[in-house]
């Protein structure tokens, strides 16, 4: 089920005023919202839903047992079992193909022919999601940040609310868990927030990421090579607005749902494209992973503790394998490495810690934005292009400059501006607008999402692609 | 679009927050669904059939059809046709 569907309105319509009539009997709540949460995900393949039951209740299990044990090994003995077995499922069901083929590649590389064959199965839509949540609760067991919950149905809700469920934000088991023990406060609703999100979500999906993708860059990508220099360079722009208005739409939606619901999720994206350095752009890019990868990996590594290259291994190692979360194939571990890579140059220069103007001068402020900038745009190709091959001939086509006409139309440089919107206008703006929203009469609160909508509407292709962070 | 912190500003808290969010969402999409009527219907037409769909199918057809008779569907579809000239757009 998709956020900018009827279909999903109507749900909402039905899931909402249950919630809220609900609220002073919380476990039928949440009964009811993992209910609504498991028909969400059925909406995709019902027997999935099979695989969010079985992850909720091994975790909540497991999670028992961690606590039940008082010496550290067995503690230890019981987390390294149930984080095996929920990566082995993520790697089963993502993983298994793409080393399969790399072994057997390998092998026929040295005249060895290995035969351990393929599965036939499709990928669980939010398997790395849910993965990550289970991970989160349990670590959080073994550390002693929580207290495992004696109740499954909060776990199935932690693990299988339906705003986060497909693509996040990842949120924290404490900070969910906290918020199940009680009704909800219906003055915790920021009505003005959630339905700038919800708009604001809306746009950035359905006219920009959609147009521009249909409109130029996913013809770009399809045959680079076909394409002139200056229209490649115009795709990697593209796509890097594609990727963040697509994905920040999806988590700006769900963010404003569940508070809509009374839950609060964490904030994702913070201008990503205003970083000064990679290791900025990492604290405003897809907050929520980057601070899980950090503390559930980073840190569990050694983190900075060990000296200097073992913080450099630290860091490769975190950035590779959030490369290769994203999906199976070379082309994401290389954007992981290259982001790696580049974090690990910047502590060399000892480009780390305060990036405001204020500490580093206006001019190196600058030019650490541009070249933080072109960095990130230039690495997306990697990640969007579909083989080797592909973003070979992209980069030879595209530094080749053999050709600079253009085939961008000013519909598409429209939307690229009003992509590019989302970045220039200043936060304060959109707060002022919440603010003002909050503050006025029923009929405007009533008209301005109707409006918004309706023109939306207008203006909407035919029909909507999937979220891409669906398929990670 | 960033996601205010909640330190930047503090709406006024009410605790009749969800009935005016409730109303927000049903008259939002009363007059979504009274605006652009063939959406619904074109929604409902796809779905398999069972007697409650078939139901709401023929509810959305008579919604439209008023719709349709009082001018308010026109508007949306001149508005689109516009766009799609303005924009280069492919037609539906």
């Amino acid at each position: 089920m998709l956020f900018p569907t009827i279909e999903f309105a109507v749900f909402f319509a039905v899931v909402f005023p249950v919630t809220w009539l609900l609220n002073a009997h919380n476990t039928w709540k949440k009964v009811f919202l993992v209910a609504a949460s498991y028909y969400f995900y059925a909406a995709w393949r019902p027997e999935f839903t099979l695989l969010l039951l079985v992850s909720s209740v091994f975790n909540y299990g497991a999670a028992l047992l961690i606590d039940h044990f008082k010496y550290r090994a067995q503690r230890l003995t019981v987390l390294w079992i149930a984080v095996a077995a929920n990566l082995g499922l993520l790697g089963y069901f993502k993983y298994y193909n793409f080393f399969a083929a790399s072994l057997m590649n390998a092998f026929g590389a040295i005249g060895v022919k290995v035969d351990i064959g393929f599965i036939e199965v499709a990928l669980p839509i939010a398997i790395s999601f849910l993965t990550f949540h289970a991970l989160s609760y349990i670590i959080d067991v073994y550390r002693r940040v929580i207290k495992p919950t004696t109740s499954l149905v909060d776990i199935m809700f932690y693990i299988g609310f339906f705003p986060h469920l497909i693509a996040g934000p990842i949120v924290r088991a404490n900070k969910f868990l906290a918020q199940t023990v009680g009704p909800r406060d219906p003055a915790n609703i920021r009505l003005g927030q959630s339905v700038f999100l919800i708009l604001g979500g809306l746009f950035k999906k359905v006219i920009v990421a959609n147009y521009l993708s249909t409109g130029f860059v996913d013809g770009v990508f399809r045959d680079p090579t076909a394409n002139s220099s200056l229209d490649l360079i115009f795709g990697m722009y593209g796509y890097a607005l594609v990727i963040y208005c697509d994905f920040s739409a999806y988590t700006d939606i769900a963010i404003g749902v569940a508070n809509l619901l009374g839950y609060e999720f964490p904030q994702n994206f913070n201008y990503p494209y205003r970083a000064v350095s990679v290791q900025d752009f990492w604290r405003r890019w897809h907050m929520s992973l980057s601070s899980w990868l950090r503390d559930y990996l980073y840190i569990p590594l050694g983190g900075s503790k060990f000296g200097t290259w073992a913080t450099y291994r630290n860091i490769m190692i975190t950035m590779a394998l959030g490369g290769l979360w994203h999906g199976a194939s070379w082309a994401f571990l290389i954007w992981g490495c290259l982001h790696g890579t580049a974090l690990v140059i910047e502590r060399m220069l000892g480009i780390t810690g305060d990036h405001t103007a204020a500490k580093r001068g206006r001019l190196a402020t600058a030019l650490g934005w541009l070249v933080t900038t072109q960095f990130v745009c230039l690495a997306w190709v990697f990640f969007r292009a579909p083989s080797t091959d592909a973003w070979l001939g992209y980069f030879a086509t595209m530094f080749s400059g053999r050709n600079w006409s253009t085939s961008v139309t000013p519909f598409v440089a429209f939307i690229f501006a009003l992509g590019a919107l989302s970045h220039i206008l200043p936060p304060r703006w959109f707060a002022a607008l919440e603010q003002r929203y909050d503050e006025a009469p029923l009929l405007v609160k009533v008209l301005v999402p109707f409006v918004v909508i309706y023109l939306i509407s207008v203006a909407a292709p035919a029909g909507i692609a999937p979220f891409i962070y669906f398929q990670f | 679009m960033k996601h205010t912190s909640p330190t930047e500003f503090e709406p006024p808290r009410s605790a009749s927050a969800p009935r005016t969010a409730a109303i927000v969402i049903y008259a939002t999409l009363a007059l979504l669904a009274v605006t652009i009527p063939q959406s619904v219907v074109n929604w409902l037409a796809d779905m398999n059939g069972n007697p409650v769909e078939d139901s709401a199918l023929r509810g959305a057809e008579v919604m439209r059809n008023l719709s349709q008779r009082a001018g308010v569907a026109t508007v949306y579809q001149r508005a689109r046709d516009i766009f799609i000239a303005i924009s280069g757009v492919e037609p539906d």
